[in-house]
C-alpha cells in the first residue's frame, strides 16, 4: 500500500496548500479538543467558575460510580451484540445485492434509506412497532397465538435497540462490502466453476478472504459507531427527567457535563472510553497483520 | 472515536476562543438606546407574547431596546451555560426556581438588592410564598415571574360518560382512588385497559408526587438540604398509596404503558384526570373535550400542593444592569403581568393582576380561582444547590420501581443512600 505517487517539487507546496483546511481544522479542531479534555479531566469544573486542579480523582471516581459502571457495561453489551451484527448481515445483504438481479438498485436504494432517514423519525416509528399493547409486533404474536412482550421494558430494552441500530446500519456496510466484492476480477469466480466449485465454495474460498479488508474496514467503523451509539437509543429509552432504561457511556457523558455541572467528570469518562477504544482497536490491527488479506 | 470525544470536546474549544469576546453593549450615556437581551424558554406562542410586552417597555423606556431570545427546555439550558461560560450571557434570563442557587451559589447572578432597595415597595404586591425561593442571606439575587401550583385537571365528558360525580374541593385521597377506580376501563373489550383513572408524573415530583407526599405529613428533604427524607414512614405511606393504584387497581399507567400514549394521556383523551400545573391550560383548551380543575385531595395530614416559580435573574456581568432591572420592574408591573396573565401559561405572581379579570375570565372558562386558592396549603418545590442531580438521582432510581422491575422498599432505601451522597457531594 506504501507504493503510491509521490509528490516532487513545486507539487510538494501545492500539495500542502491543499492539505491545510483539513488539517488545520484536524489540529485546531480534532487535537485540540482531545487535549482540552484531557486537561479537563484533571480538573473539576462546573463551567461557571474557573476549573480548579482535581489530580486524577475524576478518574478514581469512576470507579465508586455505579451509573457510569451500568453505562460501561451497556457500551459494552451494546458492541458485542451490534457489531458482529452490522457485519455479518451487511455482508449477507450485499452478496445478494451483488448479483444481476431486476430491480437491484431498488432493492439497494430500500437497504440504504434507513442511512439517511432522521434518527428521531425511525425511533418514532420503531417505537409503534415495539409497543406493549398498542405494537404491530405484539399484534402479530398474538394472532399467532402468542403472548405479548416488553420489548422496551428495561429487560429487553438493549436487544430491541441493537436490532434497530443493526438495522440502520446495513445499508452503510452493504456499500462497503458492496465495493469489496465488485472488486473482485470475475476470472477468479470463472476458474473456480471451471473446478467445479459450487456457490457455497465460490463464496468460502474467493470471496470471503478476498473481502477482509473490507470487513476489517467495517468492523473498525461500526466498533467506532458503536461506542459512540446514542440517538437511536436515547428516542427509544428516554425516561421521564433525561433519564434512559439502557443509559450508554455517551449518554452518561452528556449527562454530568450539562446537567449536573461536572465537566471535569464527563471529560475523565470521555477519555476512558477513548482508552478503551484505542485498546481495541490495536487489537483489531493486530488481527488485521495476521488474518487480513491484500492483494 | 475521535468524534465521540470531539462532541463533548467541541465545548471546550468554544470556551477557549470565546473566552476574549465581550457582548456589545451599547452605552447609556450617549444618545443611541441600550440594547439588553432577554433570554428563556417557553413556545414560540411565548415569544409573541413576549414581543407585546418588550413593545410595551420600550414605548415607556425609549432609551432601551430588548432582544428577546426563547429555546425549547433542553436547549435553553445548553445554550445558557455556554454563554456564561463565554462571558457573553444574556443580561436578563429565565430561571427555575429549583436551579436557582445552582447559578447563585457560583457566582455569576448580580445580587438585586441594591436595585430593589432604591425601589422601596416594589416588592409588597407579589404573593410572599412565590418570593421565598429567591431569598439568600445576601439578598434577592433573583425575583419571581409567575408561578405554577398544582391542581386536579379532569375530563368532564369521561365523568359523564361513566356516570361518575365530578371531584369536589374537600375530597381526600380516598375519594381520588376510588373514583379513579372507577374511571379506569378496557374501552374497546380487548382485555387490556385503555382508559386510566389517574396520572402523574412518576419521574418529577412536581406533579403528582410531592403532593401526596405532604398531604400524607411526609417530607422530600430536611430544611438544611442534608437528608432525603422520602425514606421516612409517610413518604413511604404515600408512595405505596400510588404503587397500589398502579399495581392494584391499574388506575395510573405504569411508565411502560404511558409510553406508548406519546406523551400526555389526558390530552389524548385516555386519562379522566391528571395531576398538573397552569402550563398545561392553552393546549389542553385545544382539547376535543370538556374539562375542569379542582384542588388537590387532602390526606391524613391535610391538603397540600406544590408552588413552583419561574423568575427572572441578571447576569453578574450585564453591561447594563440598570436597564435590565427596569425591565424586570416592568414585567413586575401591572401592565406587565396582565400581559403574561393574557399568554395563559402561568398565574401571575403580581396579586392584584392575580384577582383580576385579566387572569381570572382568560379565554379558557375554567375556575382559574382554584390555582390562586391553592396557594393557602402549597409547599415550595425544593430549592438547593445540586437540585437537579439530586432529582434526576431519585427519579432515576424509582424507574425499576414504576415499571414493576423492583420491590417498593428496597427501592426506596437505596435511593435514599444515593441521594445524600448526591447532596453531600453538592455540599
Amino acid at each position: 500500500m506504501e507504493y503510491g505517487l509521490r509528490p516532487l517539487g513545486r507539487e510538494k507546496f501545492w500539495f500542502w496548500v491543499m492539505l491545510a483546511p483539513t488539517l488545520i481544522g484536524l489540529t485546531f479542531g480534532a487535537l485540540g479538543s482531545i487535549l482540552a479534555t484531557l486537561g479537563l479531566s484533571l480538573t473539576n469544573w462546573d463551567l461557571l467558575r474557573p476549573p480548579t486542579w482535581a489530580g486524577l480523582s475524576n478518574y478514581l471516581a469512576l470507579f465508586k460510580n455505579p451509573a457510569y459502571f451500568k453505562a460501561l457495561t451497556n457500551t459494552f453489551k451494546f458492541s458485542a451484540m451490534y457489531v458482529p451484527g452490522v457485519v455479518i448481515i451487511s455482508l449477507f445483504v450485499a452478496v445478494l445485492m451483488n448479483r444481476k438481479i431486476h430491480g437491484v438498485s431498488i432493492f439497494r436504494t430500500i437497504y440504504f434509506l434507513p442511512a439517511v432517514t432522521s434518527a428521531v423519525a425511525t425511533a418514532l416509528v420503531w417505537n409503534m412497532i415495539y409497543g406493549r399493547d398498542t405494537g404491530i409486533l405484539n399484534f402479530i404474536l398474538n394472532r399467532l397465538g402468542q403472548p405479548s412482550v416488553c420489548w422496551l421494558c428495561t429487560k429487553n430494552a438493549l436487544m430491541s435497540v441493537v436490532v434497530v441500530n443493526i438495522w440502520g446500519a446495513i445499508g452503510e456496510g452493504m456499500i462497503i462490502f458492496l465495493a469489496g466484492l465488485t472488486a473482485i476480477p470475475r476470472e477468479y469466480y470463472e476458474a473456480a466453476t471451471i473446478d467445479g466449485a459450487g456457490l457455497f465454495d465460490q463464496f468460502f474460498s474467493i470471496a470471503l478472504p478476498l473481502v477482509t479488508p473490507s470487513i476489517f474496514f467495517q468492523t473498525l467503523m461500526s466498533t467506532i459507531n458503536a461506542f459512540q451509539a446514542y440517538d437511536y437509543i436515547y428516542m427509544m429509552t428516554r425516561q421521564g427527567q433525561g433519564d434512559s432504561s439502557v443509559p450508554v457511556v455517551v449518554f452518561s457523558i452528556y449527562r454530568n457535563a450539562w446537567n449536573f455541572f461536572n465537566y471535569g467528570g464527563a471529560s475523565a469518562q470521555a477519555i476512558e472510553l477513548a482508552v478503551l477504544v484505542i485498546l481495541l482497536m490495536a487489537f483489531y490491527f493486530w488481527l488485521e497483520r495476521r488474518y487480513v488479506v491484500y492483494e | 472515536m475521535k468524534k465521540g470525544l470531539f462532541s463533548l470536546a467541541m465545548v471546550a474549544i468554544l470556551l477557549l476562543t470565546a473566552c476574549g469576546g465581550k457582548t456589545a453593549g451599547g452605552n447609556a450615556t450617549n444618545g443611541s438606546p441600550v440594547q439588553i437581551t432577554y433570554m428563556e424558554w417557553g413556545d414560540p406562542a411565548e415569544l409573541d407574547v413576549w414581543k407585546a410586552i418588550v413593545s410595551d417597555f420600550e414605548a415607556a423606556n425609549p432609551n432601551i431596546q430588548v432582544n428577546v431570545d426563547v429555546s425549547d427546555w433542553d436547549s435553553y439550558w445548553t445554550k445558557l451555560k455556554t454563554l456564561l461560560a463565554a462571558n457573553t450571557p444574556p443580561d436578563v434570563f429565565a430561571m427555575d426556581a429549583p436551579l436557582y442557587l445552582d447559578y447563585q451559589s457560583r457566582g455569576v447572578l448580580l445580587n438585586l438588592q441594591p436595585f430593589i432597595d432604591k425601589n422601596p415597595g416594589m416588592l409588597d404586591g407579589l404573593f410572599p410564598n412565590t418570593l421565598t425561593a429567591y431569598q439568600t442571606p445576601d439578598g434577592y439575587f433573583g425575583l419571581p415571574r409567575d408561578f405554577q401550583t398544582i391542581v386536579v385537571f379532569y375530563n368532564k365528558d369521561m365523568f359523564d360518560k361513566a356516570g361518575v360525580p365530578y371531584p369536589q374541593a374537600g375530597w381526600t385521597y380516598d375519594d381520588l382512588r376510588a373514583t379513579a377506580k372507577a374511571l379506569t376501563k378496557d374501552t374497546n373489550g380487548d382485555g387490556k385497559i385503555d382508559q386510566f383513572g389517574y396520572v402523574i408524573d412518576p419521574w418529577d415530583f412536581e406533579p403528582g408526587m410531592s403532593e401526596i407526599i405532604w398531604a400524607y405529613g411526609g417530607d422530600l428533604i430536611n430544611a438544611d438540604h442534608t437528608q432525603t427524607l422520602i425514606g421516612e414512614p409517610n413518604a413511604r405511606t404515600a408512595f405505596q398509596f400510588l404503587h397500589d393504584m398502579m399495581f392494584i387497581d391499574h388506575s395510573i399507567p405504569d411508565p411502560n404503558t404511558s409510553s406508548q400514549y406519546g406523551g400526555d394521556l389526558f390530552l389524548s383523551g385516555n386519562a379522566a384526570m391528571i395531576a398538573m400545573g397552569h402550563w398545561a391550560v392553552p393546549s389542553y383548551s385545544e382539547a376535543g373535550f370538556k374539562w375542569d380543575v379542582v384542588e388537590m385531595p387532602s390526606g391524613p395530614a391535610g391538603q397540600a400542593t406544590s408552588v413552583n416559580s419561574a423568575g427572572f435573574v441578571v447576569a453578574k456581568d450585564s453591561k447594563n444592569p440598570d436597564a435590565a432591572f427596569a425591565f424586570i420592574k416592568f414585567v413586575l408591573s401591572t401592565a406587565g403581568q396582565t400581559r403574561l396573565a393574557e399568554m395563559g401559561f402561568a398565574c401571575p405572581v403580581l396579586k392584584s393582576v392575580a384577582e383580576s379579570d385579566a387572569f381570572l375570565k382568560q379565554s379558557t372558562s375554567i375556575d382559574h380561582q382554584i390555582f390562586i386558592d391553592s396557594l393557602a396549603f402549597a409547599h415550595m418545590k425544593p430549592v438547593f444547590k445540586g437540585y437537579d442531580e439530586w432529582s434526576s438521582t431519585i427519579g432515576d432510581g424509582l424507574t425499576p420501581m414504576w415499571n414493576g422491575e423492583a420491590e417498593l422498599n428496597p427501592t426506596l432505601d437505596q435511593i435514599v443512600t444515593q441521594a445524600d451522597e448526591v447532596l453531600a457531594n453538592n455540599k
